[in-house]
C-alpha cells in the first residue's frame, strides 16, 4: 500500500473516468440493497404459517342454480359423503378460504358500549370439525359440539353464542390475559350483541393477505344455506392427488341442482394469493443480476480503455523495475479506492432511497444489516472486473516504452 | 451532410464491435426495464374513457360511524348503501346517473350438451349505457320502465352472446337464469375498460361482465350481492328487507355533469339530500360528501400498484447505471478516435461539424439500444405475465404510442450519454494528435 | 501571402514557461517553395501549427492572403483551413475505415460542394498522385510512400492556397523519399506554393528557399533576397 499516495494522486488526475465508475457503483448499490430489502421483506411476508394444514388440504366450491335446490339437504349430505371418503380425514363447509382474499369480516369489543375496546376479526362461519379439518390447535377452552350449529340465513346479520378467536386476536381485545383467562369472556358484536369465548385456537389467518390483522380470526358455529357452498377438505398425509378428484367426482355426480365452480388445492391457494409477491421477488432478482452484470462490464470496459491509454506508461514502469505483481497491484488498488468510493456514496443513497419508499409507499424500513454485505459484494464485483484487464496490463512488455508507434 | 454523418457512424460502430455491442445492449438493457415497468404503470393510469372523464363523476355521501371515519383522514366511504343509492336514482337530479353493484347467477343455456355456467352480472340503471357507452352490436338498453318495473331483460356482453347464441343477434330471444326467463334486449361488442373504472371495488384490472340487468332485480329476486360489503353497526331486524334497508354499503353511484354550474348544483342537492336524510335519524357524521371524477376517482383509489411504481422507479434508476456505463464507453470510444478527430479539424472541420457527427453517432447507438430495448421490453412483459397471469391481465401489451416513446427515450438517453463524450471529444487541440499515431 | 510579423508563443504549464516562438517574422510568396529546417524544439512545428490555423499565437501578427487571422472565431478559422490550406503529415494521417475515394473527400464534405465537383475533383487529384486507379482500396493496402501520396491527393483537393508538409518524407525510406520529393516539386511547378517543414538538409536544398528556425527565431534568409523587408520597413 505504499504507492497510495501516487495513486490517488493520478486518480484526481484523470477523474471523469475514476467519477463514472464511482457513481454507477453507487447507484447500482442504491438499487440492489433496496431491492434486497424488498425481496427479503416479501419472503418474510410469504413465509407466514396459516395455521392451516395446507399441503394436505384442497377445496371445492358450489352453486345452486335450481328453483327447487335444497342448501341445507345437499350440503349435510354432501359432508357426510366427503368425511366417509378413504384417505379424508375430515371435512367442513366454510363461508370463505383462508388466503383467498375473499370473506367478511367484523369489528368485535371487549365490552358493551361505544368506547369499549376493539378489533377487527375476519369471520369463518364452520361447524366442529372445523379444528380437526383445518389441523388447528386448540390453545385453551373447548371446541364447538354438533349442537351448538345453527343454519345461518342468507342476509342476516345476528351472531350465535358461542364462537372461538385466534391467541392473537384474544391478545389484541385483552392486552393482559393469558388464553385460558379469555375463555368463558364476553365479547360484543357491534355496540351489543353478546358472545361468548369458548375456546382460544393457536392460529389462523384471515382471508386476505395483505391485510394488517390477519392473525385476527374468530370461528363461529354456523353453516350456510345460501346457493354458495365452499368445502374445505383434508386428506391423509400425502394423499391429496388421489383423494381430491374423488371427492370432485363424487360431488359432481350428484344430480341435484348445483354445479362445481372452483376447486384447487390450499397450496395453489397460497402461491395465488402471494403470486404478486412472489412475482415481484423474481423481477427483482433479475433486476439484480443484470445490474451487476453492467456495472461489472463497464468497469472492464473503462479500465481497459485507461490501460490502452497508459502502455507506454506501464512498459516504462516495467523497463524501471516494477515487477508484473506490481503493476497488477496498482490497478487493482487503483479500482478499489474508486469502488470504496462508489460503496460509500451508495451506502447514502440506499438509506436516502429506502426513506423515499417508506414515505411514500408504506414500505418497511431498511435492514442495515445489507449495507456492509453488499458494500462488500460491490467491491468483489469491481476486484473481479479489473482483474483481467489487469493481467493484461501486467503482461506489457517493458521494450513498448522504447517503441515509437 | 447528415447521411454523410451516418455513414461515418456505421463505420465508426463497425470498428469496435464488442464496444458498440456493449454500448447498445447497455443502452437495451436500460430501455428494456424502464419500458417494460413503464408500460404497466402507463396502462394502470390510462384515462378508461378519454371522451368523457371529467364529465362522468362517482358520488361518495359520508353515512359511516359517527365515532369514526371510513378511513383517515376523514375519508367518506367508497361505496353507497341501497337506500342512498335507490333515493339518489329517484331524484333523478343529474343529466345521467345510474346506481349499480355486482352480481352473479349460473345461466343454463337452452342448447342441450352446453353446461350451465356461472355469470357475473352488473345491476344497474339503464343509463348505465349511456353514461360508459359501451359499443352495441345488436339491440339497446332497456326502458325505463323496464328499470321501474324491475323487468326480466339482459344486455349480453359479445362473449356471452357467443356462447349462448353463436354470436347471431339474439335481441328478442329469451335466457334462463335463477329459474326464470330473461328477454334479451341488447348485445355489446368487444369492451373492455382499463382500468375498469365504474367499480374498483371489485378489482380495477378484472374482465368486464358477461351481462347487465336492471337494478331492481336485487330486490324483486333477492339476487346475491358479490363484491365488498362493509357495514359499522348490524341491521335494523331480520331478513333481506332489513339487510337492504341497513347501512351497509355495496353500492357505486355514477352521474354525468356537463360542467361546473351542473356540478355545484348536484352538490347542493347532494348536501340537502343528507340534510333531509339526518332530520330521519340517519347520516350522523358531519357533512361530508364529495363528486370525484374519473382521474380523481382513479387517484384516491390508488388504481396504479404501489409494487408497480417502486418497479418503475427502480427501472429509471437501472436506466440511470446503464447510461453512466454509455457514457464511459463512448468517452472511450471518442478518444480512441482523436487521430481522426484532429485530422479533420486540420482539413477544415469546425467544432460544431464534428459535435454533430459525434451526436449522429451517439443517436445511432440509440437508435440500436432502443431497438433491442423494445425486444426486451416484450420479453419482459411476456415475463411479467407470465409472473402475474390474470392479476395483470392486458396491463401488459405495448402499443403504438409506448413504441414510440421507446424509440425517443432511448435517443434522447444516448444522446444525454453522448454530449459528455462529444464535447470532450471535440475539444482536444487537433495539433497535439496530428505528429504522431 | 503569407505574412508574419513578430509572432511569439508561450506554452505555459503551472510551473513551466516555454518559449515556443519569439518574434518570429517571415513572408512567403505565391508560388513559393519554402524549406523550414532547424533543430528539435527550435519552434518549426509551433510555426507550421500557427500558419496553419491549428494552434493561436499570443502577440504579432499573421496575415493570410490579406487578411488577419488574429481575432476570428472557431468556424471561420476552419473554414479558412479548409479553403485555402491543404495540410500533409508526417504519419500521412489517412482515415483507416475510409477508402482513398472517401479519405481525399474528406475535405471537399466541409466545403459543401455538390456530388459531381466533388467527384470531379477527387479523381483529378488522385490522378495527379498517380493513383486514380486504387480509389476503391483502403489505406493498409497501400505502401507509405502512395499513403503518403495519397494524403498529398488530399491536400490538393481543395484546390488550396498553399501547402503545409511537416516532415512529409521523415517515415518513408529514401527511394520513397525521394519519388514524394519529386512530386512535391511538380505540384510547386504547376503553381503551388509549399511551406515544407523538414530535417533533411539535402530536402531543403531542393527547395526553392531555405529558412532556418533556432530558439523561436528565423536565424537565417534564403538564397533569395530579402523578401520580408516590406513589413520590416
Amino acid at each position: 500500500m505504499n504507492h497510495l499516495g501516487p495513486i490517488f494522486r493520478a486518480l484526481l488526475r484523470n477523474k471523469v473516468g475514476a467519477v463514472l465508475i464511482a457513481l454507477q457503483v453507487a447507484v447500482t448499490m442504491t438499487i440492489v440493497v433496496n431491492a434486497i430489502h424488498l425481496i427479503s421483506s416479501r419472503s418474510d411476508l410469504i413465509a407466514r404459517d396459516s395455521g392451516l394444514d395446507e399441503s394436505n388440504q384442497f377445496y371445492i366450491t358450489t352453486i345452486g342454480y335450481d328453483q327447487n335446490y335444497d342448501a341445507r339437504y345437499v350440503t349435510d349430505t354432501d359432508l357426510d359423503s366427503l368425511r366417509q371418503l378413504p384417505g379424508v380425514v375430515d371435512a367442513v363447509q366454510i363461508n370463505a378460504l383462508p388466503m383467498s382474499n375473499s370473506g367478511s369480516s367484523t369489528t368485535i369489543k371487549n365490552a358493551a358500549g361505544e368506547d369499549a375496546g376493539d378489533a377487527g376479526a375476519a369471520l369463518y362461519y364452520v361447524d366442529d370439525h372445523a379444528l380437526n379439518t383445518m389441523g388447528i390447535e386448540l390453545l385453551a377452552g373447548e371446541n364447538f359440539n354438533a349442537t351448538d350449529i345453527t343454519w345461518r340465513e342468507m342476509n342476516k346479520g345476528t351472531m350465535p353464542q358461542k364462537i372461538m378467536i385466534t391467541a392473537t386476536l384474544a391478545q389484541s381485545l385483552f392486552p393482559d390475559l393469558e388464553p385460558e383467562q379469555v375463555v368463558d369472556k364476553t365479547l360484543f358484536n357491534g355496540d351489543d350483541e353478546p358472545m361468548t369465548v369458548i375456546g382460544v385456537i393457536k392460529q389462523l389467518h384471515a382471508p386476505w393477505v395483505g391485510w394488517g390483522n390477519i392473525e385476527h380470526a374468530m370461528l363461529v358455529p354456523q353453516k350456510s344455506d345460501s346457493v354458495y357452498a365452499h368445502y374445505l377438505v383434508r386428506t391423509e398425509p400425502g394423499q391429496r392427488a388421489t383423494v381430491m378428484p374423488e371427492a370432485l367426482a363424487k360431488i359432481e355426480q350428484r344430480d341435484v341442482g348445483r354445479m362445481v365452480l372452483e376447486h384447487d388445492t390450499m397450496t395453489q391457494v397460497r402461491a395465488d394469493s402471494y403470486r404478486n409477491d412472489t412475482a415481484l421477488q423474481s423481477i427483482l432478482w433479475a433486476i439484480i443480476v443484470t445490474l451487476m452484470l453492467i456495472t461489472a462490464l463497464g468497469i472492464v470496459g473503462l479500465i481497459s480503455f485507461t490501460i490502452n491509454r497508459r502502455r507506454r506508461q506501464i512498459g516504462t514502469r516495467r523497463a524501471l523495475g516494477a515487477s508484473r505483481g506490481d503493476i497488477m497491484s496498482y490497478f487493482l488498488t487503483e479500482n478499489l479506492l474508486i469502488t470504496l468510493t462508489g460503496v460509500v456514496i451508495g451506502g447514502m443513497g440506499s438509506v436516502g432511497l429506502n426513506i423515499v419508499l417508506v414515505n411514500n409507499f408504506d414500505l418497511p424500513r431498511l435492514d442495515y444489516i445489507y449495507l456492509p454485505i453488499a458494500m462488500v459484494c460491490l467491491v468483489v464485483v469491481g476486484l473481479a472486473a479489473v482483474f483481467g484487464p489487469a493481467l493484461r496490463a501486467a503482461h506489457i512488455s517493458p521494450a513498448t516504452a522504447t517503441r515509437n508507434i | 451532410m447528415f447521411f454523410y454523418y451516418c455513414r461515418l457512424a456505421w463505420l465508426s460502430i463497425r470498428r469496435n464491435p464488442v464496444l458498440s455491442t456493449l454500448m447498445m445492449a447497455a443502452i437495451a438493457l436500460g430501455i428494456g426495464a424502464a419500458m417494460t415497468t413503464l408500460t404497466i404503470n402507463y396502462l394502470m393510469s390510462a384515462n378508461p374513457i378519454p371522451g368523457k372523464s371529467e364529465q362522468l363523476f362517482y358520488v361518495q355521501l359520508d353515512s359511516w360511524d359517527p365515532n369514526q371515519p371510513y378511513a383517515e383522514p376523514n375519508e367518506p366511504p367508497d361505496q353507497l348503501t341501497y337506500r342512498d343509492a335507490t333515493n339518489l336514482k329517484e331524484a333523478r337530479q343529474a343529466k345521467l346517473q345510474a346506481a349499480m353493484t355486482q352480481s352473479a347467477a349460473v345461466i343454463e343455456p337452452k342448447e342441450l350438451g352446453k353446461k350451465p355456467f356461472m355469470a357475473y352480472l352488473r345491476l344497474t340503471h339503464n343509463d348505465f349505457f349511456e353514461l360508459f357507452e359501451p359499443p352495441f352490436l345488436y339491440g339497446q338498453g332497456w326502458s325505463d320502465e323496464a328499470d321501474k318495473s324491475g323487468r326480466l331483460t339482459i344486455v349480453l356482453s359479445k362473449k356471452t352472446n357467443d356462447e349462448l347464441f353463436d354470436g347471431a343477434n339474439s335481441v328478442g330471444e329469451t335466457i334462463t337464469m335463477m329459474d326464470r326467463e330473461f328477454e334479451v334486449v341488447g348485445v355489446l361488442d368487444e369492451w373492455q375498460l382499463k382500468p375498469r373504472f365504474y367499480d374498483v371495488t371489485t378489482g380495477a384490472f378484472n374482465s368486464m361482465e358477461h351481462g347487465y340487468v336492471p337494478f331492481k332485480l336485487r330486490e324483486t329476486l333477492e339476487m346475491p350481492n358479490s363484491g365488498n360489503t362493509n357495514c359499522w353497526k348490524s341491521p335494523d331486524g331480520e331478513g333481506f328487507q332489513a339487510f337492504l334497508q341497513s347501512e351497509c354499503i355495496n353500492y357505486q353511484f355514477w352521474v354525468q355533469l356537463d360542467d361546473a354550474d351542473a356540478e355545484q348544483d348536484y352538490m347542493s342537492f347532494l348536501n340537502a339530500y343528507v340534510e333531509q336524510q339526518k332530520q330521519l335519524g340517519r347520516f350522523p357524521r358531519p357533512l361530508n360528501n364529495r363528486l370525484s371524477d374519473v382521474m380523481e376517482w382513479m387517484e384516491n383509489q390508488q388504481v396504479v400498484d404501489d409494487d408497480a411504481q417502486v418497479m418503475f422507479y427502480l427501472a429509471l434508476m437501472f436506466l440511470l447505471v446503464c447510461l453512466l456505463n454509455t457514457v464511459g464507453l463512448l468517452l472511450t470510444k471518442f478518444v480512441s478516435k482523436s487521430g481522426e478527430i484532429a485530422l479533420r479539424r486540420a482539413v477544415g472541420a469546425s467544432r460544431a461539424d464534428l459535435y454533430w457527427q459525434h451526436l449522429v453517432e451517439s443517436a445511432l447507438i440509440g437508435v440500436g439500444g432502443g431497438a433491442g430495448g423494445l425486444i426486451l421490453a416484450w420479453l419482459g412483459l411476456q415475463g411479467i405475465k407470465s409472473l402475474y397471469g390474470d392479476n395483470l391481465a392486458g396491463l401488459a401489451e405495448l402499443d403504438l404510442t409506448l413504441v414510440a416513446i421507446g424509440i425517443v427515450l432511448a435517443i434522447v438517453s444516448s444522446l444525454l450519454a453522448g454530449a459528455y463524450p462529444t464535447w470532450r471529444a471535440c475539444r482536444i487541440p487537433p495539433a497535439s494528435q496530428l505528429k504522431t499515431q | 501571402m503569407l505574412t508574419m510579423h513578430n509572432v511569439s508563443k508561450v506554452f505555459r504549464t503551472d510551473t513551466v514557461e516555454t518559449t515556443a516562438l519569439q518574434s518570429f517574422s517571415l513572408q512567403v510568396n505565391e508560388g513559393d517553395f519554402v524549406a523550414v529546417t532547424g533543430p528539435s524544439g527550435s519552434g518549426k512545428t509551433t510555426f507550421l501549427n500557427i500558419a496553419g490555423l491549428l494552434e493561436s499565437f499570443d502577440d504579432g501578427e499573421y496575415k493570410l492572403d490579406g487578411h488577419s487571422v488574429k481575432n476570428l472565431n472557431d468556424k471561420a478559422l476552419s473554414q479558412l483551413r479548409n479553403q485555402k490550406i491543404g495540410f500533409i503529415f508526417q504519419s500521412f494521417n489517412l482515415i483507416p475505415d475510409l477508402n482513398l475515394f472517401d479519405n481525399v473527400d474528406v475535405p471537399l464534405r466541409y466545403r459543401k460542394l455538390n456530388k459531381a465537383e466533388r467527384k470531379q475533383r477527387i479523381e483529378h487529384s488522385l490522378e495527379v498522385v498517380g493513383l486514380a486507379n486504387r480509389m476503391k482500396h483502403l489505406p493498409s493496402q497501400l505502401s507509405g510512400g502512395q499513403q503518403q501520396r495519397v494524403a498529398i491527393a488530399r491536400a490538393l483537393a481543395g484546390d488550396p492556397l498553399f501547402l503545409l508538409a511537416d516532415e512529409p518524407t521523415g517515415n518513408l525510406d529514401s527511394k520513397m523519399a525521394d519519388s514524394v520529393m519529386s512530386l512535391l516539386e511538380d505540384i510547386n511547378k504547376a503553381g503551388t506554393t509549399i511551406v515544407m517543414v523538414t530535417h533533411d538538409l539535402a530536402q531543403a536544398e531542393r527547395a526553392q528557399r531555405h529558412i532556418q528556425v533556432l530558439d523561436g527565431k528565423v536565424t537565417e534568409q534564403d538564397k533569395q533576397a530579402a523578401v520580408v523587408s516590406p513589413l520590416r520597413a
